[in-house]
């Protein structure tokens, strides 16, 4: 693992640029939609990327953070009328609380249990909120919610924003200390913990990070659409992402937030293939599996900047 | 209260044929298989166009469902589990993409709709002063008898012996020349059969759609989370323990809150004893 160089900077700071000024050229509330759309993945990605990328422990229900903070979102707007600017904070509370409730018993173990809890959590909480369609609104979702800035070109700023802030946060946890005993949990668990290394305490506290920031993202999306409603939990979110990380390079984060506009932005244009969008999705991620076990994003990141340098 | 023993007992049967075969490709292989939900909506679907499509009779069709989606288990593992087998992370990312796109293929062929499966039994039976569908006891019977089978061909003949021989040291096994490839495809082709069969023997009462395989497929993880991973005899008690709890819930209190046993049972297990019921391997 390289540390962060000039190029870099430079790469991310011109890719934030073209970003933000993307919809005032072309000054489309289509366009602008999307981009604020695929930021929010790009939010996604990047947290997934930081558990799972880094330890190896693969979360299967990323859209159980997700959903978490989105209904947090929606519950505060449709039944206590507070100001919507609450709910941010409340979301990473709330998604955090889930992240100990399903990591504080699966990631001491060794095994599968982890993986198996997380797709379980999110589908079971997916159907609860059909279930108790009294509270939930059912298959409709919540609906009136309010936007958190009325202007739609700067809510899109916001969250690009929130984007930038959480792949450095994340970026500069990853290259820490911190990041390294995570890479070292993912090589070898046993050897840490002879170590002396605490591997389920760094297991769960990055776990927690990454669900405060999938539940961010949440919350953000949720303002957004100005409605929540069960598909958030489902499998397809979960899945979706981790394929934006594959893409990206797995435990590269900047890679996963690249991976997740790019992505966003081929399945706006797909939009036309209707249902079998999906299954696009799925035979990329099986290629990708057997052809590029690395990603595509990062590496070539990586060939292109040694090239320069 | 005979309601709930003989509801219950339906359940469970069910219940352990999913789970039953998801933990015996784990046991065997350690493939953690997040397509066997996939395995249980093929049979349905199965079921579904061998009947009412093409008008083929039911008993016929049941054994011709079960065999296709065998057939559709031991293809996958050939072709795309195999390649990967040395990456765990692999082979539970691979399972899951055959997963989304089987429900997307049946979605897209078949639409979300509900589709009805005609029943293999029409007439209703009355135990002890209990109306149950004829359909729910053949689901029952069929398990019961599926699980004694399966036991017996694991316990009794050289085939079975070399199961359980590649469960324990597949190495070892493979110098013995035991073809440990091929008892994969074996076990993979037993896994997906039982999910199928569970698949089809519940398409008449149950709602046939594109994404109910999920589900039960969460609960198979619970169940044999609860009863140790790889381990049958633990899966079966796991089941009926996890069947009873949910139909007892379901009339004590209401059906709503039915979906959350499975997941304190989880967490539960987790807590007191990581290895569940029956598991031999610490999960530590």
């Amino acid at each position: 693992m390289r540390s962060i160089a000039p190029i870099d900077i430079a790469g991310g700071i011109a890719l934030v640029a073209i970003l933000a000024v993307a919809p005032m050229l072309v000054s489309s509330n289509y366009l602008t939609g999307v981009l604020t759309v695929c930021a929010v993945y790009g939010i996604w990605a990047s947290s997934w990327d930081f558990m799972s990328g880094l330890t190896g422990r693969e979360n299967f229900g990323h859209s159980l953070f997700i959903g978490a903070g989105a209904y947090t979102a929606g519950f505060l707007a449709t039944i206590w009328f507070t100001n919507p600017w609450l709910s941010l904070p409340l979301a990473v509370v709330i998604a955090v609380a889930f992240s100990l409730l399903v990591g504080f018993p699966t990631l001491r173990l060794r095994g599968p249990y982890f993986a198996l809890a997380m797709l379980s959590a999110s589908a079971i909480l997916q159907r609860l909120c059909l279930i108790f369609w009294e509270y939930t609104g059912g298959e409709e979702g919540l609906y009136g919610l309010d936007p958190l800035i009325k202007n739609p070109l700067h809510y899109y700023w916001f969250v690009l924003g929130v984007l930038v802030v959480t792949v450095i946060v994340l970026t500069l946890l990853a290259q820490s200390h911190w990041g390294l005993l995570l890479r070292a949990i993912r090589g070898d668990e046993a050897t840490c913990q002879a170590a002396g290394i605490n591997v389920t305490f760094y297991k769960i506290a990055s776990l927690m990070i990454s669900a405060g920031f999938a539940g961010l993202g949440g919350a953000l999306y949720a303002h957004y659409q100005l409605q929540v409603s069960p598909p958030l939990f489902s499998v397809v979110v979960s899945i979706t992402v981790i394929i934006m990380v594959y893409v990206g390079g797995i435990g590269s984060i900047y890679g996963a937030a690249v991976a997740a506009i790019l992505l966003t932005l081929l399945t706006e244009m797909l939009r036309g293939f209707g249902e079998y969008r999906l299954w696009i999705y799925t035979l990329t991620l099986m290629l990708i599996l057997f052809f590029l076990p690395n990603g595509l994003i990062a590496p070539l990141w990586r060939r292109v900047t040694e090239r320069l340098r | 209260m005979l309601q709930i023993l003989i509801y219950g007992a339906v359940s469970s049967a069910i219940y352990a044929m999913l789970a039953v075969g998801f933990t015996l490709i784990f046991g065997v292989a350690r493939i953690l298989n997040l397509a066997h939900g996939s395995f249980y909506a093929l049979g349905a679907y199965a079921a579904y166009v061998l009947t009412s499509l093409l008008g083929v009779p039911l008993f016929l069709a049941a054994p011709i469902a079960v065999l296709l989606v065998a057939g559709f288990g031991v293809l996958m593992e050939r072709f795309l589990v195999r390649p990967l087998r040395a990456s765990q992370l692999a082979v539970l990312m691979i399972t899951l993409a055959v997963s989304l796109a089987v429900e997307q293929a049946l979605f897209i062929t078949f639409g979300s709709e509900y589709r009805n499966v005609p029943s293999f039994v029409a007439d209703k039976l009355s135990i002890g002063g209990v109306d149950i569908g004829g359909q729910r006891l053949l689901a029952l019977v069929a398990g019961v008898l599926v699980l004694l089978l399966l036991w017996l061909f694991i316990q009794r003949t050289r085939l079975g012996a070399a199961i359980l021989a590649v469960s324990q040291d597949p190495e070892a096994a493979q110098y013995m020349g035991i073809p440990t490839n091929r008892i994969f495809s074996i076990v993979m082709a037993i896994s997906a059969g039982t999910a199928a069969l569970a698949g089809v023997l519940v398409s008449p009462f149950l709602t046939v759609q594109p994404t109910m395989g999920l589900l039960p497929m969460v609960k198979a993880f619970a169940i044999v989370i609860v009863g140790g991973l790889g381990s049958i005899p633990g899966s079966i008690i796991a089941s009926l323990i996890l069947g009873y709890s949910e139909t007892i819930v379901a009339y004590m209190i209401s059906t709503s809150w039915t979906e959350l046993v499975s997941l304190v049972a989880v967490v539960v297990t987790l807590m007191i004893r990581p290895s569940g019921i029956l598991g031999r391997r610490a999960a530590f």
